[in-house]
């Protein structure tokens, strides 16, 4: 059985259809990749995994470690094991990123029957995984997300995952907006927390990042579906010749 | 009975001559300019009344509530005992006390340190000192503000706190109102003097004990020197049966800085108003402030910027978040005159729902005739950012901690901006504990 299976997923998004019979089985132990088109549903995928409002899902279901992920809250999704890794991560003032982190990771441990994370702990385990993935130990003190450069909100995404330690990684386009050095940071942080329990699936517009982030399987989405999956060698046909190749009448 | 008939311009009010005849003796009977300023009030009072719903600057406030209630001169309640500070005002480090129960200074409950900088009012106006004198009444004139005709009718109590320029002085004034079985009301007037440039500091707490109904109608005239710098943060938590009608006048000469924190917390009904008036080139306001309401309590700050010369900036950023049914209201008036060329004025109110129940009002007002100017303002109520909080159950943390975490953030962005740090740490720590009670635990009411 797989980590998580998403059979037949239909969802519309302001009247308009987005996925369109998408179907997805990834194992615990592998990295899957999507890539696709601009404007074919790979963040609305993230987001109704994540479990977002404003979607309209009208058929199919998702199964997570055997449970029905569709009829959990996002909270709750979020404290299974669950994690998106944002797109466009939103700024969020007056909240200080380290009481965020702090909130975020007590509320899973209580989840898992664990007492509050002590302060002690907490900075030191912050500062380690700062200095792992260079983010400047200042950030943490700052607002969550306030005025942080697109590779720097790319960073804290990373953070904030490789704290929360999930089983199931959304990355939806955490490449897009890195320079080099920072991809290959980034890349080692996700590298880093692999493990045969847990999986990820990998959103990117680059084979690039998969030289990094090797992926077991990647998959095209266009037209709201899967339209062709394989190895790494299809991201490679993809640099190549581009999306054409797989356009399908939807 | 000598209340003003109630028609849509003035409100009957209790603080006629039968308020009047039970006040007792009042200071400065010596000092004709001291009798002069209480009948130049008690004519503005008599004439005007306490201003009705079709007085444009009082239409969000009414204070119908406040003319029912038979007030009596908190100073004549003889069984009124307040034998400690409440527990709520924290004790602010290198910020010596100084506590005033129902405007009366209270040396017993002050700290000895600060009882150096401060001389009651009272002994100042039977004194008849000068420096006094000259400040009194004119910085917060009855005229155009019915908060200071009612302060200024019954000018008895209050503190002078004067600054020279060297090393900076530091005070924190509590105010507690404390009623007995009768509702009582107060007036204290607080004349605080920087001279050229000096360097004050003063946070204020009005507080009040609970379940008790009075009062509270502070003035504060604060006049800055030449390039001195006051700072004033007012912490506003009054009891929830309380009234408050106060007034900040401040008056700026060249250079002057002037610094001013709102937070209010509570209160039945809560009116405060700001006025700053620049006289000199250079000068600089910041008025920032953030409000929590719940229940029916109604909070309403009304700025007035006198720009009346050049080269002066002002700077207002105000958050609020509403529950309840409470009524929120931030009137912000701007003036430039014609020759304020160089003026740079800036305000921003945001204001959060925390329910359907509420209801906020933003009136900003800019009057601008000069034409060599930056003047801009902003307002937006709304509710809860819903991709904040969804970021936030995204990990994993649930709606309630998520929802309070993003109100606490929404309030402690504007508290940030304080300056001083143990004021500043004291006054997101009281917007903390305001959350964990209204919104955390058991909801919000
Ligand atoms: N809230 C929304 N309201 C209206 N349309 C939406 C909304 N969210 C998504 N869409 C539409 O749904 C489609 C899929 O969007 P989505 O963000 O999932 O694409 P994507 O594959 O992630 O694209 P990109 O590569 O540019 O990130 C787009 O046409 C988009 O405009
Ligand atoms: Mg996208």
């Amino acid at each position: 059985m797989a980590l998580i299976e998403i059979e037949d997923l239909h969802v519309a998004v302001a009247g308009k259809d987005v996925l369109k019979g998408l179907s997805l089985a990834i194992e615990a132990g592998t990295v899957h990749a999507i890539m696709g088109p601009n404007g074919t549903g790979k963040s609305t995928l993230s987001n109704v995994i994540a479990g977002r409002e404003g979607y309209d899902i009208k058929r199919g279901r998702i199964v997570f470690a055997g449970r029905d992920l569709l009829a959990m809250p996002a909270d709750e999704r979020a404290r299974a094991g669950i994690f998106l890794a944002f797109q466009y991560p939103v700024e969020i003032p007056g909240v200080s990123t380290s009481a965020f982190l702090k909130t975020a990771i007590n509320a899973k441990r209580r989840a898992a029957g664990l007492s509050e994370i002590d302060a002690m702990e907490f900075l030191k385990l912050v500062k380690a995984k700062c200095k792992a993935l260079g983010v400047a130990d200042d950030m943490i003190k700052r607002p969550l997300n306030v005025g942080f450069s697109g590779g720097e909100k790319k960073r804290a995404e990373v953070l904030q995952m490789s704290l929360l330690e999930p089983r199931f990684a959304v990355l939806d386009e955490t490449d897009s907006g890195l320079d080099i050095d920072a991809l290959k940071v980034v890349s080692a942080g996700v590298n880093a927390l692999r493990g045969p329990e847990s999986a990820f699936l990998v959103i990117t517009h680059y084979q690039r990042l998969l030289n990094y982030i090797v992926p077991d399987q990647v998959h095209i989405l266009s037209g709201g579906r899967i339209v062709a999956s394989g190895g790494r060698e299809l991201a490679e046909r993809l640099e190549r010749d581009g999306y054409a190749q797989f356009q399908t009448a939807a | 009975m000598a209340s003003v008939l109630s028609s849509s311009r003035s409100t009957a009010h209790p603080f006629g001559e039968r308020y009047a005849g039970r006040m007792g003796p009042l200071p400065g009977a010596s000092q004709p300019w001291v009798d002069g300023l209480r009948q130049a009030g008690r004519a503005a009072l008599t004439s005007s009344g306490l201003p009705g719903p079709k007085v444009e600057a009082w239409r969000y406030t009414s204070l119908a509530e406040l003319a029912k209630v038979a007030f009596i001169p908190a100073a004549t309640a003889d069984d009124v005992e307040v034998a400690s500070v409440p527990s709520r005002v924290p004790r602010l480090d290198g910020f010596p006390r100084l506590v005033l129960v129902n405007g009366v200074l209270r040396r017993d409950l002050s700290d000895v340190a600060a009882n150096a900088f401060a001389v009651p009012l009272r002994d100042a106006l039977n004194g008849g000192d000068p420096a006094v004198r000259a400040v009194l009444g004119k910085i917060a004139p009855v005229s155009g503000s019915p908060i200071s005709a009612l302060n200024t009718s019954f000018l008895s109590e209050g503190l002078v706190v004067s600054a020279q320029s060297g090393a900076p002085v530091r005070l924190q004034i509590v105010t507690i109102g404390a009623a007995g079985a009768e509702p009582a009301a107060f007036h204290p007037r607080i004349v605080l003097t920087a001279s050229d440039g000096a360097d004050v500091t003063v946070a204020v707490h009005h507080v009040g004990l609970p379940g008790q109904s009075y009062l509270s109608n502070p003035v504060t005239e604060i006049s800055i020197g030449r390039g001195a710098t006051v700072r004033n943060f007012v912490d506003l938590a009054e009891d929830g049966d309380a009234f408050h009608l106060g007034l900040t006048a401040v008056n700026l000469a060249a250079n002057g800085s002037y610094e001013d924190f709102r937070l209010a917390l509570g209160g039945g009904l809560i009116r405060q108003d700001v006025t700053a008036i620049f006289s000199g080139d250079g000068g600089r306001v910041t008025l920032n402030g953030a409000y929590a309401l719940a229940k029916t309590e109604h909070h309403e700050l009304a700025t007035t910027f006198f720009h009346d010369v050049p080269n002066c900036n002002s700077e207002q950023i105000v958050r609020g978040v509403a529950a309840g049914r409470s009524r929120a209201v931030f009137q912000g008036r701007i003036r430039v005159a014609p020759n304020a060329q160089k003026t740079d004025a800036r305000q921003n109110h945001k204001a959060l729902f925390l329910d359907a129940g509420p209801k906020i009002d933003c009136k900003p007002e800019l009057e601008i005739f000069a034409d060599d100017v930056q003047c801009a303002h902003g307002a937006a109520t709304g509710e809860i950012d819903h991709d904040q909080l969804f970021y936030l159950l995204s990990r994993g943390i649930d709606p309630d901690t998520a929802r309070a975490l993003l109100v606490a953030g929404f309030l402690v962005d504007v508290v940030s901006r304080l300056s001083i740090d143990v004021v500043r740490e004291a006054f997101a720590g009281a917007v903390s504990a305001w959350l964990k009670t209204r919104v955390v635990s058991g909801g919000v009411p």
